[in-house]
C-alpha cells in the first residue's frame, strides 16, 4: 500500500486530523512501514477460525439500576472549553 | 531511616510506630524534589498527600485503620482519573483536564488508606515503549550503563511509574499495560511489574487506549509488594462491564514459594539469534534455578508468537482510533477555534495529539475503513483466537511459562530508530499475553555486562495470579536480587 498525498488527506479527513504538508513524506513512509509489517498476516489461514473480540469468558453482568448523583451537569461542564445555559457550545453548524 | 523501603517493610515500620505516614510522605516528597532530572512526575500533589498522611496518622492513633496498608505513599500513572487532580494522559489535548470523579483503582487505593504523591509521566495515551511520546518530555531511567554517561529510556508506557519506584520516589506505583506497558519498563528499571488477567482489575476511570487489552497493575520492588497492591486494586466493579465477578483473593497471605512439582513451559518461539547473550544466559540460569528448586521444565510451542505483534498493531490502533474520537474540543480538554465545527475538530486534534498518537489513529482508521475492515480488523481478531488457543493448549501441559521480558536491556534516549516498527519490536515478548488476556509478571533477575537490569517474564493461565506470584517469589527468594541504581540524579 502506497500512501500518496490524496490517500493521506482522505485518511486525515476520516480521522479529523489535519495532515501537515511538511510531514507528508515521513508520514507516508511511517504508515507504509507499519502496513507492510501487518500485511504479513495475510498468508495465515484463518478460514475456519472465529474472531475473538474480548478474552474474558464471561457474559455481561447486570447491576441494580440505582440513581446516584455523580457527574452532575455542573461538574461536567467545568471541563468544557465553552458552555452556555447548561449546554456544551460549539461553532454554528447551520448556515 | 533505611532508604528504599518496600511496601511490606514500610507497613511494618508504621505498625511498630517507628515512623509516621507524614514522615514517610515528607521523605518521598523530598526524594521527588531532588529527582527533577528524571522527570517522573507530571503533577506532584504535595499538599493533598501531607493532608491525607496526617489523617492516616490520626486513624492509626485511634485504631481505626482503613487497612493494614494505611498510610503508605504511592505514585499513580497519569492515565487514572483522579478527582480534582489534573489528569493528562501525558497529552497536550488533556493538559487542562481535571476529572470530577475518581477511577475505581485509585478509589480502591484511597479506601485502603494509601497516600497518592501525584501523577506519573507516561507515553502519550500509553502509546509507546520509551516514554518519549509524552507531551511533558521523556522520563530518564535511574539506571545508567557502567560504560557510558548517556541517559537511558525507562521503557514505556508506564515509564514514570517504573522509574519512580526504581529511584525510590514512592514505595509502589500503579501502571497500565496494553501490550507490555508495565512489564517492559519494569524490566528496564530492575523492578517487579505485574499485568493481571483481563477483567481482574476494573478499567473504570482509566483513560482508554485499547479497551479489549488494557489492564491496570502494580509496579513494585518485590513480589510480595505486587501481591499486596494487586489485592488492593482487584475485584469486581459494577461500573466496568468487563470486570470479572470472581471473588477478591488474599494474594499476599496466600503466597507460597514452593515450586516442587510445578511444570514450567519453555516456548521455543521465544528463542532468537537476536537475543543478547546476557539475556539468553539469564533465561537459562532461571530455568536451572527453577529445576533445582523442584520444578519440571517442559519444551512447548506457541506457534503464533511472531504473529502477535502485527495482530496487536491492527487491534490496538483500531480500538484507539475509536476511543480517541472523544477528544474533539467539545466536552473536555483544549479547543482550537476554527471557522466551523469540522475545522474546530481537526485543528484541536492536530494541535492536541503528538505524532505517535496521530500515527496510530490514522492506522486504526485505515484498518477499520470500508474495504479494509475484513482484511485487517476481522483477520486480526481471528489470529487473536489462534494466539489464545496456543496458550490454552500450552496450559494443558504446564502450570506456567518462562520467557525473557524484553529483547534488550534499556537503551539510550537519543538512540531510538527512525522506523516506528523497530520501536514496536520492544514489545514482541509481552504483546501475546495481552491478546490472550492472561496474567504475566516481569521480575528483575540479574544485570547485564553494562550493569543494566534484565527482567524475566512468567506467564500463567487466566486468573492464576496466585500461582504466578508464588513462582515469582520462588525465583526472587533464590536469586536475592538487591541491585539499585546509583543516585546520580540527586541535585
Amino acid at each position: 500500500m502506497e500512501f500518496d498525498k490524496d490517500s493521506l488527506y482522505k485518511l486525515g479527513k476520516l480521522s479529523k486530523i489535519q495532515i501537515d504538508d511538511s510531514k507528508l513524506e515521513s508520514l507516508s513512509s511511517d504508515l507504509a512501514s507499519i502496513i507492510k509489517f501487518i500485511d504479513r498476516l495475510k498468508s495465515i489461514d484463518t478460514e475456519n477460525v472465529d474472531p475473538t473480540s474480548n478474552s474474558l469468558d464471561q457474559s455481561l453482568v447486570m447491576r441494580e439500576d440505582i440513581a446516584s448523583d455523580v457527574n452532575t451537569a455542573d461538574e461536567i461542564l467545568e471541563n468544557a472549553p465553552q458552555n452556555e445555559l447548561d449546554f456544551f457550545s460549539v461553532p454554528k453548524v447551520i448556515e | 531511616m533505611k532508604i528504599n523501603l518496600n511496601f511490606i517493610e514500610a507497613c511494618s515500620l508504621l505498625e511498630k510506630n517507628e515512623t509516621t505516614s507524614v514522615e514517610l510522605t515528607k521523605i518521598y516528597l523530598k526524594n521527588i524534589k531532588e529527582a527533577k532530572e528524571l522527570n517522573c512526575f507530571n503533577t506532584i500533589s504535595a499538599e493533598q498527600a501531607l493532608d491525607d498522611a496526617e489523617k492516616s496518622d490520626i486513624r492509626r492513633k485511634q485504631g481505626k485503620l482503613k487497612s493494614r496498608f494505611d498510610g503508605i505513599p504511592i505514585g499513580v500513572k497519569d492515565l487514572f482519573c483522579t478527582k480534582n487532580i489534573k489528569t493528562t494522559a501525558s497529552s497536550k489535548i488533556l493538559s487542562n483536564f481535571i476529572p470530577s470523579y475518581e477511577s475505581t483503582v485509585t478509589q480502591n487505593c484511597i479506601d485502603a488508606g494509601l497516600i497518592s504523591l501525584g501523577k506519573l509521566n507516561c507515553d502519550e495515551f500509553a502509546m509507546g515503549s520509551t516514554n518519549k511520546t509524552s507531551f511533558y518530555g521523556p522520563v530518564t531511567n535511574p539506571w545508567k550503563s557502567n560504560k557510558s554517561e548517556a541517559k537511558l529510556v525507562p521503557g514505556g508506557s508506564s515509564g514514570g511509574s517504573a522509574a519512580a519506584v526504581a529511584a525510590d520516589l514512592c514505595v509502589v506505583s500503579l501502571g497500565t499495560d496494553t501490550g507490555g506497558s508495565i512489564r517492559q519498563p519494569a524490566s528496564f528499571t530492575g523492578t517487579v511489574g505485574l499485568k493481571p488477567t483481563y477483567g481482574r482489575v476494573s478499567r473504570w476511570g482509566i483513560i482508554a487506549f485499547a479497551s479489549s487489552l488494557d489492564q491496570a497493575g502494580p509496579i513494585t520492588k518485590t513480589v510480595e509488594d505486587a501481591a499486596a497492591l494487586l489485592e488492593i486494586i482487584a475485584g469486581h466493579d459494577p461500573k466496568d462491564s468487563t470486570s470479572s465477578i470472581k471473588e477478591k483473593e488474599s494474594f499476599l497471605d496466600n503466597l507460597n514459594s514452593s515450586v516442587k512439582g510445578i511444570k514450567i513451559g519453555i516456548p521455543k518461539e521465544f528463542k532468537s539469534d537476536g537475543l543478547p547473550v546476557s539475556t539468553q544466559k539469564a533465561w537459562d540460569d532461571c530455568k536451572k534455578l527453577l529445576q533445582s528448586n523442584g520444578a519440571e521444565l517442559i519444551d512447548i510451542s506457541l506457534p503464533h508468537t511472531m504473529d502477535a505483534l502485527p495482530t496487536y498493531y491492527i487491534i490496538a490502533p483500531a480500538e484507539a482510533s475509536s476511543n480517541l474520537a472523544r477528544y474533539d474540543g467539545v466536552r473536555f480538554g483544549i479547543r482550537e477555534e476554527g471557522e466551523n465545527l469540522i475545522e474546530m475538530y481537526e485543528k484541536t486534534r492536530s494541535i492536541g495529539f503528538g505524532d505517535e498518537v496521530k500515527r496510530r489513529i490514522l492506522i486504526g482508521t485505515y484498518v477499520l475503513s470500508s474495504g479494509y475492515y475484513d482484511a485487517y480488523y476481522i483477520k486480526a481478531q481471528k489470529i487473536r483466537s489462534l494466539i489464545k488457543n496456543d496458550f490454552n493448549q500450552a496450559f494443558e501441559k504446564v502450570d506456567a511459562i518462562l520467557t525473557p521480558s524484553t529483547p534488550s536491556t534499556a537503551f539510550e534516549i537519543e538512540n531510538e530508530p527512525n522506523d516506528p516498527v523497530q520501536t514496536y519490536l520492544n514489545d514482541v515478548f509481552t504483546v501475546p499475553i495481552n491478546l490472550a488476556g492472561i496474567p504475566a509478571i516481569s521480575i528483575p533477575f540479574t544485570n547485564d555486562e553494562n550493569n543494566l537490569p534484565i527482567g524475566l517474564q512468567l506467564i500463567t493461565n487466566s486468573f492464576e495470579e496466585q500461582k504466578l506470584l508464588n513462582i515469582a517469589k520462588n525465583v526472587q527468594d533464590t536469586i536475592n536480587y538487591k541491585s539499585v541504581p546509583k543516585n546520580w540524579w540527586k541535585s
